[in-house]
């Protein structure tokens, strides 16, 4: 490993500390100025996009590694300082969290209860997120990660949606106990959830650093470390399932759905847009990047739990009846994805792995953008009642129809690519049989996505709506945005797999010579 | 100065508020309550002076590095505890405000000594002095019933460790032939079952006292009767002082045999923590749940404890501090609501957010770091200790703990939702804060997160102290 190079603007820091800084001006100078508030947070996340875009573009695909690097002691004696660097998978992930956060500031334009706080925690949340693809110490990148995980308690607690389905059949009495459904239940659940897994995520780096002896937190030197496959094999253990809890891993995605389903638009948007991508890239550059051994022996684990997530998220999705379910549920069905992308320890797999958290994240962030504006406009998410919107909303119609037509492969759109590469991959890998759970997956989501837009979008028109409008002023920002970066990545992938494929390749190669 | 100073110190501070007991007449006499805490904090500043001498009385009292470590921690949170009860009822300002003052500066007293005491029988003296003032507080309310039944089960449980611990300590006499901790841990070599028996007696005692499980039944009854100011400083001053009494018999001066204690203490801590979590989950009294859960960070620091290690042993010290400000914090916030609402549910902390935007906050920093959350003290904490249980290879503890602080945030979580989530009732307006009380509880929330973000000189000060024990 070469000595890294500082770097001499700090973009990095820029670019995740701007939303912070946004938060704080939101806190203390905007009380009851919500346009100010609005204007902050598109400002301050606006920087942060056009910086990611700038460093995605200037980061140099010859050198490869990490650049853009930046290392600041913080506490030398323990060895835990503020590294930060970003390689081609890093730096995708920056360009998407800058897309989703600019997409969801715009969107979540019309809240207005308690605007202030909710635009100061969800800029907090996402500088956690930045924090999380950055970092190259693993102790700051845990703090990061809390902090992308905490402010969604209040957010979806306070600003959330209670559905309208009821539950029903012989564990009603249980659901209604429990509150299931409600805001401040899928809060809860959610937040429980993620904090039981950065329980084994802590477990796991406390145990990298006590027996790399060195004392470091620093990524590049655990990377150096051999660690014995025994520790490797747990240690990778404890951190899929730290990780991958986030990553909505079967069983353990009950979760995401109830989250989802209940945050407000921006939140879900990010939620499932990027959040769950954070987990994703956690397996692959801390589990997978750190302990190849213990990544290739578990392989089988990571493969089998995917394909059992593309099949059950996909059948999940086709039996419900509230819009923002069949939406929560398709995102665990294509996390299934990436993590078989991720399982199958190929070059092509590993490639589509990344190329799907983006065009899964961008993909979902339009879908739930366009939830909540027709939830915004009927107050309704359940299906069964709409029809015929594509008369009164074509500009939504026409968005939910490309965002769906990605999300079952369809060529030209991001997500053909993606689950291309995948289904590549997994045919190369030693499990071929992999191949058709995610062949199948794929028909069913077909299945689900289009009965759900013929319902809404193209059916006869429904009884229940009247003047219903198409989307307004800023809502055009985050639907145009991201139909037009599915479409572009659709049609152009180099964009996004020559950058990658220079971090994948060292990352396979460790794995694979051991 | 000389080794005592801190104790003279505090017994001048004692003749003063009885003399003044003496002489004060009506009904108020909050000035007695000014006078003792201003005596405190006269103590605390002068703490920062004193320096650590060699053993006095022939051995029996040492005032090293931890022992002061120790009583600055114990005078600290004494003066957050007075300066929060001076502005409260009847209780500590009324008529009898003379002897409750008394009271909570003998126990005082008996921790300062306990800190320092390296013999069995001031030990044990120091111990009792401690406790027998808090039995007497915990009945102060005395026209309660509650009040009297939980001062009476503190008394009769706390009388019962105590008859275990002198039982310990007498076989400890009898298999070490003296009374000094340097010589018992000298004599202490695991092939002696007499003393390994008395030594386990003791830690039976012990665990009462910081009310491990399943010797913490006296806890919630005790604190939801009494008054929350003392209630507050009960949480966690004796709590500190015990652990402070069990590095130095079960680890000063050990060696390599303090491994002895690690499968009892880890067993301890899993079980604590397992237990505390567990039971606090259907409190809807706030200071029955902050009991239960006081039971559960127990735990935590006995699991720096099992790792029977000087960093262990500094991550427990640097625990306790985190713990001793926000529990105290919290307890206070509640004493706020409490006064104003009538009521300790934690349905009375509803909409608390938009009430007292500030008091609101201010709990969500104690839940926060009681949870074990980054950027406030108890992360630190807590991390820190699992840190030392993961090197010394207590991998599944650590493990059991972290998944743990799960259930305990969805209490605190719980209560958060109350004050955030939750609307608060129409006629509500904002909850009164007399200054005294605000003062403290500021002061908890600066020492929270000023620790959670600059933990260094703590965590330094703690390993500086710990490490002579091994």
């Amino acid at each position: 490993m070469t000595r890294q190079v500082l770097s001499l603007v700090p973009e990095l820091s820029i670019i995740t500390w701007s939303p912070f800084v946004g938060a704080l001006l939101i806190m203390f100078t905007a009380r009851h100025r919500p346009r100010a508030v609005r204007w902050i947070a598109a400002v301050t996340t606006g920087i942060s996009a056009a910086l990611s875009v700038w460093i995605y573009a200037a980061y140099d695909q010859d050198t490869a590694g990490f650049q853009f690097y930046e290392k600041v002691p913080l506490v030398p004696p323990l060895g835990i300082s503020y590294e930060l660097g970003a390689d081609g998978i890093s730096l995708l992930m920056v360009l998407l969290t800058s897309i989703i956060i600019v997409a969801g500031v715009f969107a979540s334009w019309t809240v207005t209860v308690r605007s202030q706080e909710f635009y100061a925690l969800l800029l907090a949340l996402v500088t956690g997120v930045y924090g999380v693809f950055v970092s190259l110490d693993l102790f700051v990148l845990f703090l990061f990660y809390e902090l992308a995980v905490l402010p969604m308690y209040l957010l979806i607690g306070i600003w959330g949606s209670t559905g309208e389905v009821r539950p029903r059949g012989i564990f009603a009495w249980a659901f209604r106990e429990t509150g299931v459904g409600t805001k401040e239940y899928a809060a809860m659940k959610l937040t429980l959830y993620l904090l039981f897994g950065s329980a084994f995520i802590l477990v796991g780096i406390l145990s990298l650093y006590v027996n790399a002896g060195a004392a470091s937190f620093s990524f590049l030197d655990f990377e150096a470390t051999a660690f014995p496959r025994t520790l490797q094999r747990w240690v990778f253990f404890a951190f899929y399932v730290g990780f991958g809890i986030l990553a909505g891993i079967w069983p353990l995605h009950t979760w995401s759905p109830d989250g989802h389903a209940s945050a407000p638009t921006a939140v879900s948007m990010l939620h499932a847009g990027v959040l769950m991508k954070l987990g994703a890239y956690g397996v692959v550059r801390v589990g997978m990047g750190l302990l190849p051994e213990g990544a290739a022996d578990l392989a089988w684990l990571v493969g089998t739990v995917a394909c059992i997530n593309i099949v059950y998220g996909a059948l999940s999705s086709m039996a419900q009846t509230d819009l923002k379910y069949v939406i929560a549920y398709s995102s665990v069905s294509h996390m299934g994805i990436v993590m078989l992308g991720a399982a199958t320890l190929t070059g092509a797999g590993l490639n589509g792995s990344v190329f799907q958290m983006f065009a899964h994240g961008v993909m979902t962030g339009l879908f739930f953008a366009l939830v909540g504006l027709v939830y915004e406009k009927t107050h309704s998410r359940e299906i069964g009642k709409m029809g015929g919107f594509g008369r009164t909303m074509p500009g939504i119609a026409t968005a939910f129809t490309i965002g769906g037509l990605s999300s079952l492969g369809l060529p030209a759109t991001a997500g053909f690519v993606a689950e291309l590469l995948t289904f590549l991959g997994a045919w190369r890998s030693a499990h071929r049989w992999w191949l058709f759970p995610a062949v199948a997956g794929t028909f069913l989501t077909a299945v689900y996505v289009l009965r759900v837009a013929k319902q809404i979008f193209w059916g006869p028109p429904s009884s229940h709506f009247h003047d219903l409008q198409d989307a307004r002023g800023p809502e055009w920002v985050a639907l145009v945005v991201l139909v037009f970066v599915l479409v572009l990545f659709g049609m152009v992938p180099g964009l996004a797999i020559a950058p990658v494929d220079t971090a994948t390749i060292p990352l396979l190669a460790r794995i694979v010579s051991p | 100065m000389s080794a005592f100073t801190l104790e003279l110190g505090l017994g001048a501070v004692m003749l003063l508020v009885f003399g003044a007991s003496l002489v004060a007449r009506g009904r108020d006499r909050r000035w007695i309550a000014w006078l003792a805490t201003a005596g405190v904090l006269v103590l605390g500043m002068l703490s920062a002076w004193v320096k650590p001498t060699p053993p006095a009385l022939a051995g029996m009292f040492v005032q090293d590095g931890l022992a002061i470590f120790a009583k600055r921690l114990f005078l600290a949170a004494t003066f957050i505890g007075l300066l929060a009860g001076i502005s409260a009822d009847a209780v500590a300002c009324g008529r009898r405000a003379g002897e409750y003052h008394l009271l909570i500066l003998s126990s005082l007293l008996g921790m300062l000594v306990l800190a320092s005491a390296r013999d069995l029988i001031l030990l044990f003296v120091a111990f009792e002095l401690m406790s027998i003032p808090l039995y007497v507080l915990a009945g102060f309310l005395k026209r309660q019933d509650e009040a009297v039944e939980a001062a009476l089960k503190f008394f009769l449980v706390g009388s019962v460790s105590s008859a275990v611990m002198a039982y310990g300590l007498s076989f400890v006499y009898g298999a070490a032939r003296t009374t000094d901790l340097a010589r018992v841990a000298q004599a202490f070599a695991p092939g002696q079952p007499l003393l390994l028996l008395g030594l386990l007696a003791v830690f039976a005692g012990f665990a009462f006292k910081i009310a491990a499980f399943p010797f913490h039944m006296w806890v919630p009854d005790t604190y939801e009767a009494a008054s929350t100011p003392f209630v507050a400083w009960l949480s966690v001053a004796p709590k500190a002082a015990g652990f402070v009494a069990l590095f130095r018999v079960y680890f000063e001066g050990m060696g390599d045999r303090v491994a002895t204690w690690v499968p009892i203490a880890a067993g301890l801590a899993a079980i604590t923590i397992v237990a505390g979590n567990l039971m606090a989950l259907p409190q809807q009294n706030t200071k029955r749940l902050l009991a239960y859960s006081g039971i559960a960070h127990i735990g935590y620091m006995l699991v720096g404890f099992a790792a029977a290690s000087a960093s262990g042993t500094a991550m427990v010290l640097f625990y306790l501090v985190a713990y001793v400000f926000g529990n105290m914090g919290a307890f206070l916030v509640v004493e706020a609501v409490a006064r104003s609402e009538r009521s300790e549910a934690t349905a009375a902390l509803r909409g608390l957010a938009q009430r007292s935007p500030l008091l609101a906050l201010a709990m969500l920093l104690f839940l926060l770091s009681l949870g074990g959350i980054p950027f406030v003290a108890g992360f630190w904490a807590k991390l820190y200790v699992f840190w030392a249980a993961a090197a010394a290879g207590l991998y599944w503890l650590v493990l059991l703990g972290a998944v743990l602080t799960v259930v305990a945030l969805f209490y605190y979580l719980i209560v958060a939702k109350r004050m955030y989530i939750e609307p608060p009732d129409a006629s509500a307006g904002r909850i009164p804060l007399p200054g005294t009380l605000a003062l403290a509880v500021i002061l908890c929330a600066l020492v929270v997160v000023g620790l959670g973000l600059y933990p260094k000189p703590i965590v330094m000060a703690a390993l500086r102290v710990a490490a002579p024990l091994f």
